[in-house]
């Protein structure tokens, strides 16, 4: 469970670098949400790719969170990037009134898509690629709206869970608000990843890892002291989610079918 | 002896609700009157397991999925397809095909060629079996395939030799092209391996297929049992979930043998040199 930051930064930013120059592209665009994930990828980002070729977009709804713009505005000149501020309440409001709605994972949901549709509509004006800044407990677990927060073009951090990508952060310098304060989706004020999902990230890190990269069976985690009620509840979460993490399956007629038998390298050069 | 074939779709990774199907259509057969029911490859698991084929792990000596069935067996024989892991090899899993019959487990067969290649990728997630060998059972001399198995001389000549008079094969074969007439065009290789092999053998080939999707992949159903003159006797539904009824008698077998005398002239020691040789010279 314990990374060498130093390495993993080593690692990670070769890969935007390789990744970005195979591409074509120098620049990257990331949405920056003054929170941990957000903040670790725009250092990774500007360390990788040069902080001039970075570009955070800070998208808040009107004027709830104004800490979280702050954090985010922190965290863009704690690593030199731009940032350019886009309020995304006129077309949010625009929709929601003309269909109308009380539920708030809705409301969420098509704000996150909202942040992506932009996100993409920035990296063509800028000949950028869209940076990934979720990490490996919300893949695992589903905690993120497909096609929005969880698009992409390259995902650096995807393979580290939360409480790792903590350690990175240190490592990197990220702002210490960043550091301190807890995990939140924004999706309403007052809102918690923790208190929605009813579990710390510890505890959700402690499972995973012991679940997916020891390989342990449910029985071999409980008997290392986790709750078996826990156990039982990330397990749902990870199988519920799992078309999250999926292309959609294409109905295979034909010999050579994309997905099936049509397999090239996402890299290829020729 | 009465054959049925249940030409169905095993729900993916759902072992308790798979067993129940087993021995729904179990009782279904033994009432009709079979005396023996063949279900398809990893019947007990559904096929495109990946990452959960250990998860769906079976012991055959202590695991109580396998009991129920071996006591159902009573009943009616059984052939059915699932993920064997025994504790002489914790951590090696193979797709395997077993044969139960009078509350006994006769023969387990692990599949011998692992497609690996374009969409499949067998050997990614499956230790592979290493032979292929006929078994007595109450119905006759028996030799069980599995799938890509089948899609071999060598494999059929194996239980051609070792006595074979019906070669069962279980399969979960996904289709691929149009055949023009209403079937996947891959339906047609496994019919012409079906024929040849029943006409060169002089036995009975019986093959059942699953139906059903699995991540965009359908299968194409359309199971067969083929005579030992290379007839077709009886073929199911292609695509669709079918249930296939058919009386075979082995003396068909006999008489096969006495017409086409490919059983008496077989010289397996010629052909065991031949490869020995072949494996010796190390130019294969």
């Amino acid at each position: 469970m314990n990374i060498d930051p130093e390495f993993v930064e080593k690692v990670l930013t070769r890969f935007i670098k390789d990744e970005w120059g195979r591409a074509g592209f120098r620049k990257a665009v990331l949405g920056l949400s003054g929170g941990l994930d957000s903040a670790v990828c725009a250092g990774l980002a500007s360390r990788a790719l040069g902080p001039r070729n970075v570009l955070g977009l800070i998208l808040p709804m009107g004027r709830a969170f104004p800490e979280e713009v702050a954090d985010a505005r922190d965290v863009a000149a704690t690593f030199g990037i731009r940032t350019k501020t886009i309020d995304i309440s006129p077309q949010i409001e625009a929709y929601f009134s003309a269909h109308p709605t009380t539920n708030r994972v809705l409301k969420g949901n098509k704000m996150a898509r909202e942040r992506m549709s932009i996100l993409y509509d920035h990296s063509a004006r800028e000949k950028a690629l869209v940076l990934g800044t979720s990490n490996k407990t919300e893949l695992l677990i589903g905690y993120g709206t497909l096609h929005g927060d969880m698009a992409s073009a390259f995902n650096p951090i995807g393979d580290l869970y939360k409480t790792q990508v903590r350690t990175l952060a240190r490592r990197l310098g990220v702002p210490d608000r960043c550091l301190s304060k807890r995990p939140t989706a924004g999706l309403w004020p007052g809102q918690t990843d923790e208190d929605e999902i009813g579990l710390t990230y510890e505890t959700i890190d402690r499972i995973l890892y012991e679940l997916v990269d020891l390989r342990k069976s449910r029985t071999e985690v409980a008997a290392s002291g986790l709750n078996p009620a826990d156990i039982d509840r990330v397990v749902s979460m990870m199988k519920k989610s799992e078309f999250k993490r999926k292309l959609p399956p294409i109905a295979k007629i034909s010999f050579r079918t994309i997905g099936h038998d049509f397999l090239y390298a996402h890299d290829r050069e020729d | 002896m009465k054959i049925a074939l249940s030409q169905f779709a095993p729900a993916l990774g759902n072992v308790k609700k798979n067993l129940e199907t087993h021995l729904e259509h179990m009782e279904t057969a033994a009432k009709a009157g079979a005396d023996l029911i063949v279900f398809p490859e990893l019947s007990l698991t559904g096929y495109h397991l990946r990452d959960l084929a250990p998860d769906v792990a079976l012991d055959p000596e202590r695991n109580p999925v396998f009991r129920k069935l071996r006591n159902e067996s009573r009943r009616i024989a059984v052939i059915f397809g699932f993920v064997e892991e025994t504790p002489r090899a914790r951590g090696q899993v193979y797709n395997a095909a077993a044969c139960l019959a009078g509350g006994k487990l006769l023969h387990i067969h692990r599949k011998v060629f692992l497609p690996t290649g374009g969409m499949f990728e067998e050997a990614r997630f499956f230790a592979a079996g290493r032979s292929f060998s006929a078994f007595s059972a109450p119905f006759g001399r028996t030799g069980l395939l599995i799938c890509r198995d089948f899609l071999s001389a060598g494999s059929g000549y194996s239980l051609f030799a070792d006595g074979a008079e019906i070669m069962i094969a279980v399969s979960a074969a996904p289709g691929r092209g149009s055949s023009g007439k209403g079937a996947f065009a891959t339906s047609r290789m496994w019919e012409l391996m079906g024929e040849a092999q029943a006409f060169f053998s002089t036995a009975f080939v019986v093959y059942c297929n699953r139906t059903g999707v699995e991540d965009g992949m359908t299968f194409a159903g359309g199971s067969f049992i083929y005579g030992p003159g290379g007839n077709l006797e009886a073929r199911a539904a292609y695509l669709d979930d079918d249930f296939l009824l058919h009386e075979i008698s082995l003396d068909a077998v006999a008489s096969a043998r006495r017409t086409r005398s490919f059983k008496r002239e077989d010289r397996p020691d010629a052909v065991a040199r031949s490869l020995e040789r072949i494996l010796r010279t190390d130019e294969h």
